[in-house]
Parts: C-alpha cells; sequence; structure tokens
C-alpha cells in the first residue's frame, strides 16, 4: 500500500507563497529577468524545426503565417 | 505544550545532499512547485538550533514529508559508513504521524523495487513510490502521490524542469557557492520553480 492524497482545496496564492521566501526585490527583479530570457530562447527552440527535418537549400518555415 | 502552526501545503523533503542527487533534487522542487505545494528542506531553515530539532520542527510544521531513500547506501569516503540520516528522519516523521494522523502524512520513495524490503522489511506493507533514478520518474511519481485537478502534464513539468536546470549556474553565482543546498540557493531555487509554474500551469488558487 502506497497514500496518495487526492488534493480539492485552493493552494495559497503564490503571491503569499513568494512572499515567504524572502528574497530581496532587486533579486527577485534578476531572476526573473534571467526566467524571461530563459523563456524566449525554449519558444524559440520549439519554432524551429530540427535540423535533419529542414531540405537542404530551404529555410524552415516559420510558425507564424503573418510572417 | 501547544502544537506548532502547520502549512497545509508545505512539503518537507528528507533527501541526501550530494552532487549526484542534483537533478532529482531540482525535480521534486519544480514538481512541488507545480502541483502548488511549498517545498521545505533543513538546510532552508536558518537559525542556530541543533539539527535534529531543526528537522523535527520542520516535519511538525509540513503537512506532508517525501523520504527519499534510493541512495541510503555505503558512503563512499573511509570509514564505509552506511547513510542513516534519511532512515533516521523517516521515522522521526513516521512516529509523528502516528501521534498525529490528520496532521502529517509521510510517502516513501525509491528508485528501484524491492530494495525497501531488503533495506528495511519493518516497513512490510508500505510500498515505496519508485522515481527510477530519473527526473521525469521523479515528476510523474509527484503526480501519482498528490493528485490534483489541473495538474500539469508530466511533459509540462520537464519543460519546467529544464528552464529551472538552466538557471542554476546564474543562481550560484549569485550566491557565491557552489552548494546547490545552501539555504539561499534552495530558496531562490524554489522562486524559480514558483515562477515556472506561474507561467505554465493554470491557477490552482481558484
Amino acid at each position: 500500500m502506497r497514500p496518495s492524497v487526492h488534493i480539492t482545496t485552493p493552494i495559497e496564492p503564490r503571491e503569499i507563497r513568494i512572499k515567504r521566501l524572502r528574497i530581496p526585490k532587486a533579486r527577485q527583479k534578476e531572476l526573473v529577468a534571467m526566467m524571461d530570457q530563459a523563456w524566449a530562447r525554449l519558444a524559440a527552440e520549439k519554432e524551429t524545426p530540427p535540423i535533419d527535418s529542414v531540405q537542404p537549400g530551404k529555410k524552415p518555415e516559420r510558425a507564424s503565417a503573418a510572417d | 505544550m501547544p502544537l506548532p502552526p502547520i502549512n497545509p501545503n508545505a512539503v518537507f523533503l528528507n533527501i541526501p545532499y550530494d552532487e549526484e542527487f542534483h537533478k532529482l533534487y531540482i525535480a521534486y522542487i519544480v514538481g512541488l512547485s507545480q502541483l502548488g505545494f511549498d517545498p521545505r528542506i533543513a538546510s532552508g531553515i536558518p537559525g542556530g538550533e541543533r539539527r535534529l530539532d531543526r528537522v523535527l520542527s520542520l516535519i511538525q510544521s509540513c503537512r506532508y514529508s517525501i523520504h527519499d531513500l534510493s541512495r541510503v547506501e555505503l558512503g563512499v569516503a573511509p570509514p564505509a559508513t552506511p547513510r542513516f540520516n534519511m532512515p533516521l528522519e523517516l521515522g522521526m516523521a513516521i512516529t509523528w504521524a502516528k501521534i498525529n494522523p490528520k496532521r502529517h502524512t509521510w510517502f516513501l520513495w525509491e528508485s528501484t523495487p524491492r530494495r525497501l524490503q531488503k533495506s528495511m522489511s519493518d516497513l512490510d506493507g508500505t510500498d515505496p513510490y519508485i522515481h527510477g533514478g530519473t527526473v521525469d520518474g521523479v515528476l510523474s511519481e509527484l503526480r501519482n502521490a498528490f493528485v490534483r485537478v489541473g495538474a500539469p502534464t508530466v511533459q509540462a513539468m520537464m519543460d519546467a524542469y529544464r528552464i529551472a536546470e538552466s538557471h542554476i549556474d546564474g543562481i550560484l553565482a549569485g550566491a557565491g557557492t557552489r552548494n546547490l543546498f545552501a539555504a539561499s540557493v534552495f530558496k531562490e531555487l524554489c522562486f524559480v520553480a514558483e515562477d515556472v509554474a506561474r507561467r505554465t500551469t493554470e491557477d490552482l488558487t481558484k
């Protein structure tokens, strides 16, 4: 037997949990800026098809039709 | 003596503090944050209390605890000695939960099936969650242990893990340490995990 818990109650708002970590605001901003860059990189990686799926001499297709 | 206040979302992590466990350590922090929990570790609490007292206070203040026994083995550095901290802290949690079953629930984690029966036959009848020593093993078993409607998929959790992992060097540099388990590093890892959760999961606070 192994226990499992069915969570049905709402959790504490994230702002409260983050406040409890007591990280200085300036450092929070630095970390968020780092996160923004990481997300941008991840999004770019997901938009670009793997190299081996692109035929030689052809540009990779963009995800957005507006491009 | 009054019982200490309890945080219903706090999960005490009883894990090995060693380099080989880094990936799984990050996986626990990210996975728990994604599921709406606050991970806690013994080194994450300040104060000059004796370590054992700190650990007991932490267990008492957390609604849940996870005890990863996958690295209960002989330490490499001489003299070869079994690592007893994790079983000791598990014993404390079991006792606390026996006395206060509505205040605490503990979970066992292992890397391979049947290892636990060999190392701790007293726990016969308690099946551990098996992570197989992998990040996605930890994440998928966390979803099995803590079942929540709207929980992110393991794939989404893996994406979150990769994002968090990519911040390790920046966090360590900011803290001026190489110790991933240092209190300030742990706090920043939790912050990053929270931020990833905010961006990837639906709002579970409603």
